[in-house]
Formats: C-alpha cells, sequence, structure tokens
C-alpha cells in the first residue's frame, strides 16, 4: 500500500509537473488499472485523471467512468460513459454501463425516436477514434495517387483499368474526407451536457428567480443550444426548452 | 406293598410266556393347552390293555360343560390283542389364568395307576370378545344378537383396528337372509378375507346359556382423522326354525354400537413423513454394486412390518443428476388377518447413470409413526456405493440428458476496464484540419503535380519530330560541312561533292521536315514560300544543289570548289537567320 502511495504521488507529480509523455501515460494507466482490480477506486480515479489531463481515448473514459460508478458518483459516470461513447460511437461494453447507470437516475426523459442503422453501423460510420477517418482519407489519397500514377505509366486498355481503379479510390478518399469532417466537427462542437447537481430547475428565461418550467436531476443528458452570461439553453431528448445555470453542467 | 411285588412278578410271569406286548398304561390328554375363555377343550383319559375303574379327575376350577362319554375299543393286530377304555370330559373356564388339571387315577386288578397333571392356560377370549358387548346384546334378545367388537378402542391416527361382527345364536335352524353393514365414517376400511361363514365348532356359554358363534366379518379399521369416530351398528334379519312342516319365522337385530378413540400423531411431523403409522423397518438396496453406463440398475427400497402399509408412499429420491430414473414399480406382499396388515411394500426404480464414475446413492430416509413408542421415527438406509464403467457406446452417448435450468442472474455490474493498449491521443487535437492532415493531402497532390508536368514535357518532346529535326538540322549541316571541308583541303574531288549534297539535302529535309525523295524545287517552294525571301533562298538552294550533283557525277568543274562551299555556308546561315 505504501509503496502504492508512493507510486501514486509520483505519477501525479509526473502527470501536474510537466506534460505527461507517452510513456508516463502508459505506466500510470498500469498503476490505475492494477489499484482498479484490487477495488481501489479512489486510487484509480485519480491516476487516470491524471493522464486524462493530456490524453484521451475511449478505454480511458470508460476507466474514468467506470471508477466514479464504483465510487457511487452516477452522474459523472454517466458524463464519461458518454464521453467514450462520442470518441467510439457503438461500443457495446460503454453503451452497457452507461444502460445500467441510466438505470439509477431519476429522471426519466423519452428519447424521441430516431432512425438508426444500428450498432455495427454506427461503430463503422464512427470509427474507434475520432482521427480514424482522417487516416483513412490520407490513406485513400495516396493510393489514388499511386494508382494515377502507374495508370498513366501503362498504355491502352491497362491504362483505362488503372485509371478507373483511381477514379474509385479519388471517390472513396471523398467520402472519406467527408466522414473524417463530419467526426471531428462532431466531437469538436460536441453539444450535450450532463447535469451534475442533484436537483436543477430550468426556467424560461436566464435570470434567477423567472417562471420555473421542470425540475432535472443528477444524470439527465441535456442538448446545450445557447450561452449567454452563465447561463444556458437546454433542450431535453423529449424537445422541452428551458434555461439553466452553466455551473449545473458539464459538457461532454 | 407285598401284594404289588407279587402281582408284578405274576404279570411279568405272563408276559413273559405269553403276551409279552399288553403293557398296561393310563394317559391324560387334551386338545389344546392353551384357549379362551368361553372355548372348550376336550380331556381324554384312556386306559390301555387294563379293566379298571377310572377314577373322576380333579379340572382345578375349570368347569365340566359336558361328559364324561365312555367308550371303549378292541384291536387284534398280529393275533395281539390290545383294548383302550377312553373317559371324555369338556371343559371350560369362566375366568383367564393358568390351571392344573390334577392327576387321574385309576383301580386295575387291585393295584391305582395315575396320570401326569396337565397345566393349560386359559386367555381372555381371541376374539377379543368384551363382556360388555355380549351382555348388551343379550340383554337386546336372548335367543339371536351380534356384535362389534374392536381389537383396541384407543388408536392413534392411521393405526389399524379389527373389527370384527360375530353372530350369537340360540335357534337350532337358523338362516341369514339379509344383513347391512354399517357405513363407515372417518376410516379407511379394509376387509380381511375369513373365507364362508360357518359356525364355529363348539358352543359358547355366555352367562350360563350355550349359543352357537358365527364370525360374520372380519375388517381393518384405519382412523383418518382424530376424535371420537363411531361405528353404526349391525343390522341382520334372519328365518329361525324353517323346517319342511314350518316355514320359519322371520326375527331381526342389530348390534351394539362402538366408539373408536382416533388420537392425533403428537408434535411435528418429520420431513418427509407421508402418513405411515405402525411398527416399520426399511432397507434400500440395489440388484447390483457395478454396472456400466447407460445400463439399468434395479433399486429398490422396501418397507417392512405392521402398519397401513397401503397407505406408504414411495420416499423421496435424492440421485445424483447424471443418473436417470423412472416412476417405481409397485410390488406389494400385504396380507391381512385378524392380525392386521402386515407384509413388506417395496418400490423399485430403475436407474440409468449415463456417465461412468463412481455413485453414491443415498442415504435414503423413511419416516413413520411408531406407535408402540408413540412417537415419530425416522429410518435411514444406504448410502450405496456404485461403480459405474464405461458404457459400450461410448461414455458420452447420453440420449436424454438432465433437464436444463436457465441461468439466473444475481445481480448487475458494469463492465471491466478495457484491457490491452488504451490507444491514448492527444487531448483535443485532432488529425483533420491540422498541419500534418495538409501535409498529408497535399504531398501526393504535388508529387501528382510534378509527375503530370515532367509526363507531359516528355510526351510533347517525343511527339514532336519535326522539331526535334530542325533543331538538329545545323548541327547536322555543319558537321558534314566540315567533311566536306575537309576533302576540299586534301582536294578530293568525289568526297567533297558527295559531303556537299548530303549536307544540303539533309540540312533542308530536317529544317522543313521533308523525306529525301521530296527534294525538289517545288516542293522546297512550298515549304519556305512562308518565311519573306523564301522564294529566294529555296530557288538558291536547289540550284546549289543541282549545281553539286552536276559537278559530281560530271567531268566538268562550272564552277570552283571553293566558291560552291562558302556559298553553300552562306545560305545555311542566312536561313537559319530568316
Amino acid at each position: 500500500m505504501r509503496s502504492y502511495l508512493f507510486l501514486l504521488t509520483l505519477a501525479l507529480s509526473l502527470g501536474t509537473a510537466s506534460a505527461m509523455d507517452r510513456a508516463g501515460a502508459d505506466v500510470s494507466m498500469e498503476l490505475a488499472r492494477t489499484a482498479y482490480t484490487n477495488g481501489e477506486h479512489a486510487t484509480a480515479l485519480a491516476l487516470f485523471d491524471s493522464v486524462g489531463q493530456e490524453w484521451n481515448s475511449a478505454a480511458l473514459q470508460l476507466a474514468i467512468g467506470n471508477c466514479h460508478f464504483k465510487l457511487n458518483d452516477v452522474p459523472r459516470a454517466i458524463l464519461h460513459y458518454e464521453r467514450a461513447l462520442l470518441l467510439e460511437p457503438g461500443a457495446e461494453d460503454v453503451k452497457a454501463n452507461l444502460e445500467l447507470a441510466r438505470q439509477r437516475t431519476v429522471d426519466r426523459v423519452n428519447e424521441l425516436p430516431r432512425f438508426s442503422l444500428g450498432s455495427s453501423w454506427e461503430r463503422w460510420i464512427g470509427g474507434s477514434d475520432v482521427d480514424q477517418w482522417a487516416r483513412r482519407s490520407l490513406w485513400l489519397w495516396s493510393l489514388t495517387v499511386v494508382l494515377c500514377v502507374i495508370a498513366l505509366l501503362l498504355r491502352r486498355t491497362l491504362r483505362i483499368a488503372g485509371l478507373s481503379l483511381s477514379g474509385l479510390s479519388l471517390a472513396a478518399t471523398l467520402v472519406a474526407v467527408f466522414l473524417a469532417a463530419g467526426r471531428t466537427a462532431q466531437v469538436r462542437d460536441a453539444a450535450g451536457a450532463i447535469v451534475l447537481q442533484p436537483r436543477i430547475e430550468v426556467t424560461s428565461e436566464p435570470r434567477a428567480g423567472s417562471t420555473t418550467l421542470f425540475m432535472l436531476h443528477a444524470g439527465t443528458k441535456v442538448e446545450l443550444r445557447k450561452t449567454e452570461a452563465g447561463w444556458c439553453e437546454v433542450a431535453l431528448a423529449n424537445g422541452n426548452l428551458g434555461w439553466m445555470p452553466a455551473s449545473a453542467l458539464e459538457r461532454i | 406293598m407285598n401284594r404289588v411285588a407279587y402281582l408284578l412278578t405274576f404279570l411279568a410271569a405272563l408276559c413273559g410266556t405269553s403276551l409279552h406286548a399288553q403293557e398296561i398304561a393310563f394317559e391324560a390328554k387334551v386338545d389344546r393347552t392353551a384357549f379362551a375363555v368361553g372355548e372348550s377343550i376336550r380331556l381324554s383319559l384312556s386306559l390301555t390293555n387294563a379293566q379298571g375303574n377310572i377314577g373322576h379327575p380333579d379340572v382345578g376350577g375349570l368347569t365340566v360343560v359336558q361328559g364324561p362319554f365312555e367308550s371303549s375299543s378292541i384291536n387284534f393286530i398280529n393275533g395281539q390283542r390290545s383294548s383302550v377304555i377312553t373317559r371324555t370330559y369338556m371343559l371350560t373356564a369362566t375366568a383367564p389364568g393358568d390351571y392344573t388339571i390334577g392327576a387321574a387315577t385309576a383301580r386295575v386288578a387291585g393295584g391305582t395307576i395315575s396320570t401326569k397333571p396337565i397345566k393349560v392356560h386359559v386367555d381372555k377370549g381371541g376374539g377379543a370378545t368384551s363382556d360388555r358387548s355380549l351382555n348388551e346384546g343379550q340383554k337386546r334378545d336372548r335367543d339371536l344378537f351380534v356384535t362389534i367388537d374392536l381389537s383396541k378402542e384407543k388408536v392413534y391416527v392411521g393405526e389399524q383396528v379389527v373389527a370384527t361382527y360375530t353372530l350369537y345364536s340360540r335357534y337350532p335352524n337358523l338362516e341369514l337372509s339379509d344383513y347391512d353393514l354399517p357405513a363407515l365414517n372417518g376410516f379407511w376400511a379394509e376387509e380381511i378375507d375369513i373365507g364362508e361363514t360357518n359356525w364355529q365348532e363348539g358352543l359358547r356359554t355366555v352367562n350360563g346359556l350355550q349359543y352357537r358363534v358365527a364370525v360374520l366379518k372380519k375388517q381393518l379399521l384405519f382412523p383418518q382423522r382424530s376424535g371420537a369416530l363411531k361405528i353404526e351398528p349391525l343390522r341382520i334379519s334372519c328365518i329361525v326354525n324353517r323346517s319342511f312342516f314350518n316355514r320359519g319365522s322371520k326375527v331381526e337385530t342389530q348390534s351394539n354400537t362402538v366408539t373408536v378413540q382416533a388420537l392425533p400423531l403428537p408434535g411435528a411431523a418429520p420431513q418427509g413423513f407421508s402418513g405411515a403409522v405402525g411398527d416399520l423397518r426399511f432397507e434400500a438396496r440395489t440388484d447390483r454394486q457395478s454396472v456400466k453406463a447407460n445400463e439399468a440398475i434395479e433399486l429398490t427400497l422396501t418397507v417392512t412390518g405392521s402398519a397401513n402399509l397401503k397407505l406408504v408412499e414411495a420416499p423421496e429420491l435424492e440421485l445424483p443428476p447424471d443418473v436417470e430414473h423412472y416412476d417405481p414399480k409397485l410390488i406389494d406382499r400385504i396380507s391381512m388377518t385378524g392380525a392386521g396388515m402386515s407384509g413388506s411394500r417395496a418400490f423399485q426404480y430403475l436407474l440409468i447413470p449415463r456417465h461412468e464414475g463412481d455413485f453414491s446413492f443415498g442415504p435414503f430416509t423413511f419416516s413413520f409413526f411408531d406407535v408402540a413408542q408413540g412417537a415419530y421415527r425416522t429410518l435411514s438406509s444406504g448410502p450405496i456405493q456404485v461403480k459405474v464403467e464405461p458404457g459400450t457406446g461410448g461414455g458420452q452417448a447420453s440420449i436424454a440428458r438432465p433437464s436444463k435450468t436457465d441461468v439466473q442472474v444475481l445481480d448487475q455490474d458494469i463492465r471491466f476496464l478495457r484491457t490491452g493498449d488504451a490507444q491514448l491521443r492527444p487531448k483535443g487535437r485532432y488529425l483533420f484540419g491540422s498541419l500534418a492532415y495538409v501535409l498529408g493531402i497535399g504531398t501526393p497532390a504535388l508529387g501528382l503535380l510534378l509527375f503530370g508536368m515532367w509526363r507531359r514535357r516528355s510526351a510533347a518532346r517525343s511527339a514532336d519530330v519535326d522539331g526535334t529535326r530542325r533543331r538538329k538540322a545545323e548541327r547536322i549541316a555543319r558537321k558534314r560541312m566540315k567533311e566536306a571541308h575537309n576533302a576540299l583541303e586534301r582536294n578530293e574531288r568525289e568526297p567533297f561533292y558527295a559531303a556537299m549534297t548530303k549536307a544540303l539535302q539533309g540540312y533542308f529535309a530536317d529544317r522543313f521536315a521533308l523525306g529525301v525523295a521530296e527534294m525538289d524545287e517545288s516542293t522546297l517552294l512550298e515549304r519556305m514560300a512562308s518565311s519573306p525571301g523564301g522564294e529566294v533562298l529555296a530557288k538558291e538552294a536547289t540550284a546549289l544543289i543541282a549545281a553539286c550533283e552536276m559537278a559530281r557525277f560530271a567531268p566538268l568543274e562550272e564552277r570552283p570548289r571553293q566558291q560552291l562551299y562558302d556559298q553553300a555556308v552562306d545560305l545555311i546561315q542566312r536561313i537559319e537567320r530568316s
């Protein structure tokens, strides 16, 4: 236990004093996993958080969410699960945990039916991380160029075939670029937020004391519409709109 | 005493001479030494091979009902004569107990001979006929009555009671025409087979009156609930004194009412108690100790003893899950007599072990209520060890597996952390739109562009043959003119003109993209007309070429070689300049 604490302080000092490099992050992750496995969830959370200041991934957000869940902080667990899901849409383990965490929240918001092609489509479109489609687009673009060059060096029918392949590859590249742009925008401009205050009144105006429209409880997911002087206009999944203090929320 | 000795000597002498087998004997015999109150026994005193006076015996408290009757018999066997004198008494007892029939004496030829005393035992009465019911019945009708007798009046619920229905009659001639069995409420009844209803041997004395007795029926009763359970009277109707001359008269009578006090079973019943009450033993066994997988083995659970055996249910069977078992076969060896229901009930199970291994069946338990102790008892048998060897059809050839059950979800929890690489990326930095991305897109694009440009230039060059020829025309021409100049200096005529012709023809062909065959004045004019002063140059060129050809093959040289050479150089220079 003592060596643990030592390692923890070491890792934390590493994490806070200077920018944590990749190797340091991996060491901290390993320590945090061991702590989590041994049931020391608070220690694990501190370590994961120190990694999370510089680095990000679905696995990390899932781990942080799990720590919060084990420490009975369900709203924060939901927040981190949502973050993980944003980074890796359709991730099965994250969805399962999020489902379990949602069962422990107070509010039940009936989501409007949404067109969905299912998890595997979501996973394919979402990729394992944000940059996946960008990377794919680069690879496809390189392939297009290489095919094009090869085709130009060939003659007659072979050249036509090569150019056709190159054209297909170009089309794929365009799709990939499009998806990469979409995914990056989706993650960068994520409009979702989780209510973290145990209970909060949602009012009709961005002003304390205005008409209370409805009450929300910790763990409920809302969509941010506007931000104005410490107040946010939020929309619920069922379409209800209202204002609440920004301090009661945390953006996904 | 002297007389006796004398007599014996005399008799011995007599036997020794003629009749040595003729021994004198005096015996007392009873037909049974144990009997019940109300029954009678026969006492016989036999005097063999002698004539004498048999004295009256001391019957020791028993009552002589009939007799004495005297009879005698004489037998001749192989010429030997033997005689027996028998005196018979019918004796009965009025109270139970042990009695001694004293010695009887006989006077034979002046002497006396005596029997041995006989001990008899008198029971309360085999039918357990209580005096109360007899008295009640006799009071109702002195000549004809019926009784119901119970072997026990206070029993536990489920314990067996023997009910005996007995008819007593003093009519010499009686026909039973009809009888109504009482309804039995609260009992489960079993008939005891007593064969045909017949008069019992002998008469029975009730309060000094003698009756003929017949047991009509015997039943086993098992009280099904606690409390005072009443048995309604038995009604019979008879026709008496019917004869050839007489139609007889009808007599009706009914029995007493009896009540069974059924006690509830005390205490809490153990698990597995199914209502067996009595005195039982329990045994479990298998027909084999070793069996092959998928072969049948017989497990028999046997309950033996005296109880309500027909109500005994199969004990609960606890077997390993991969042993298949079927509903048991019931094998009853139950007899119902006046003593009650006894015997055995066996449950025969067919077991089929589906896998090899060492199996332990049991222990099997059986619970019942012990009447003698007034408490529940649980008997246990086993466990039975059975060794199952691999079957012939392969150990796994299960036909029917143990029934499956759904996995029960006990609790829910979140999924564990992901293992392996966490795929960490710097936070808040995205590849798309970054400098690296722009470079990644731009570099191949630039490469393609450069490749395209190079490709285009080289293609254009290789495509423009005429231009190349034109560009190279002067260089080649100059080279050839140099050859001509060399020939000129060496003063060689033939090589000079050949070189001049070749240089000029080659130059014009290259310069104006012409074949050598096309090299005539008109074509050259056509090609050179576009440039200023082209016509003059064209004419000069053709004239020069013609002059060179003429001088080469003709014997005369019209102009000096040096002049021709200078003109050609001048011409080429002017064309290049234009």
